[in-house]
């Protein structure tokens, strides 16, 4: 039998740890957005070397699953710093958290998908413009930057928005790194209680909630980006 | 001579598209480049201001020697700062207003302030009668105002040279006038102009100088009655033959 009152006592409880599912999400994100404008500008560009490099990277990361990658990183860093101390490095690979894992994987896998992102929002900018723009005599970087970039964001947005609603979601990992996020609560007061389906539905709507603000807060800003840039909220 | 383009070569992986072009331009002087499409007249002009880099050939523009082959960035920035271009997509700054779209290479390529930039572009608007579509965003104008904004974008950096890249080709038919009519009349005031185009009549009109290019070679040139009422050159002969156009 369902169990309601369980349900409606478990569900504060979940959402305490809500705050741990968003936090790794914006840090994942923040991360992996610096490091996928790098990788989209050396595989743009073509980088000797390391744009090949970075393009093996990034379709291994994207072709595999995340929990592999979280695995790899929690198995992997702490080898990774001792082989680095043995070099003369110093590191301390004691100290290495769950949460420090938890964010490697996922903003390195965050990453690799804003990078092609920005990649197509990129090839999605009219790049007769670009012309334009150095014919009329500005820098090569200052017509990226004044006519470029703005409209790269633009079109950057719902793509953006995806990713991170996926990492919100992917977060539901975690719990087994040993983190206590709203997947990790739901297992252990389920555990606790012998009520499952009580506490998994606590955390569906928990995440629902959290994803739709998200999605919407990413809508408007989409709106008021290309209002800006364009004038108009869809162009085309 | 403001001008002088000599043995330009430029090829495109196998395809040699200019097989060495000498042309030579006085200041005021209108020359009209023809030619059957993919013959290297757009890819003539995307050499002056360096939007393509030619393989070899060198050019005197303003006393100022360059090895077309050989150009370092400050070169390229100094030529294009002195020629300007009207491409025949238009390429107006999508995120920009038509006056932010004159202002921007006014500030950001002459180093003005935004201020007297936005004065300038402001005059310019309203010289070609479209300054009630300053605030207006490129995706809310017709092809036409956006191609003579595009060409106010371009002369307002007061450019000793305008290159013009099929200006009129994109346009519906019955905008096509005010283009020509905006660029006929620059051409009245002595800008120095290159242009490529199909409009034979503005070519007979407007034009100092007609050019027939073929197969990326300059086949004839001559006034624009040596070239259309009497043209030596077999190829020319046949091209203005096959052209119905009442020119």
């Amino acid at each position: 039998m369902f169990d309601s009152n369980f349900a409606i006592q478990s569900f504060p409880k979940i959402l305490a740890v809500a705050p741990m599912t968003i936090y790794l999400s914006i840090i994942a994100a923040i991360i992996g957005l610096v490091l996928a404008i790098l990788i989209a500008v050396i595989r743009e560009r073509k980088v000797f070397v390391l744009s090949p490099i970075v393009g093996i990277i990034v379709s291994f990361i994207r072709g595999t699953p995340i929990i592999v990658q979280m695995y790899v990183v929690y198995y992997g860093l702490p080898q990774l710093l001792i082989a680095l101390q043995r070099w003369g490095i110093n590191t301390d690979s004691s100290g290495i958290s769950a949460i420090i894992v938890a964010i490697t994987a996922y903003s390195l896998n965050a990453a690799a998908n804003i990078s092609e992102s920005i990649r197509s929002a990129y090839h999605s900018v009219d790049y007769k413009q670009y012309e334009a723009a150095i014919s009329v005599g500005m820098t090569p970087l200052r017509a990226m930057i004044r006519i470029i970039v703005p409209q790269l964001i633009a079109n950057l947005i719902p793509n953006f928005s995806n990713i991170f609603i996926d990492l919100i979601k992917d977060t539901a990992l975690v719990y087994n790194i040993g983190i206590v996020e709203i997947m990790a609560k739901a297992n252990i007061i389920s555990s606790v209680g012998f009520k499952y389906i009580e506490t998994y539905l606590d955390a569906l709507i928990i995440y629902i909630i959290i994803c739709w603000i998200f999605a919407k807060l990413f809508q408007i800003s989409e709106v008021i980006i290309r209002q800006r840039v364009f004038a108009t909220q869809r162009i085309n | 001579m403001l001008l002088e383009i000599k043995n330009l070569k430029k090829k495109f992986v196998n395809n040699t598209v200019l097989k060495g072009i000498d042309l030579s331009i006085n200041a005021g002087e209108v020359v009209v480049i023809i030619g059957p499409s993919g013959s290297g007249k757009t890819t003539l002009l995307r050499n002056i201001n360096f939007l393509e880099q030619a393989d070899s050939g060198k050019m005197t523009f303003k006393n100022k020697r360059l090895n077309l082959a050989n150009l370092s960035n400050e070169e390229i920035l100094w030529v294009r700062r002195h020629t300007a271009m009207v491409f025949q997509n238009y390429n107006l700054f999508k995120n920009k207003t038509a006056i932010e779209n004159i202002s921007e290479g006014l500030i950001f390529g002459q180093n003005k302030s935004k201020k007297v930039a936005l004065q300038l572009a402001k005059k310019s608007l309203d010289s070609v009668g479209l300054l009630d579509k300053q605030d207006f965003y490129p995706a809310q104008l017709s092809g036409g105002q956006q191609q003579r904004i595009g060409i106010v974008r371009a002369t307002v950096l007061n450019p000793d040279i305008v290159l013009f890249d099929e200006p009129t080709s994109a346009l519906d038919p019955e905008l096509v006038g005010t283009v020509l009519y905006d660029m006929k009349h620059l051409a009245d005031q002595g800008q120095t102009m290159i242009v490529v185009t199909h409009q034979m009549s503005f070519a007979r009109n407007v034009a100092s100088r007609v050019v027939f290019f073929a197969d990326g070679e300059i086949i004839e040139t001559g006034t624009p009655s040596e070239v259309f009422d009497h043209p030596k050159n077999k190829r020319t002969k046949q091209f203005l033959s096959a052209i119905a156009e009442d020119y």
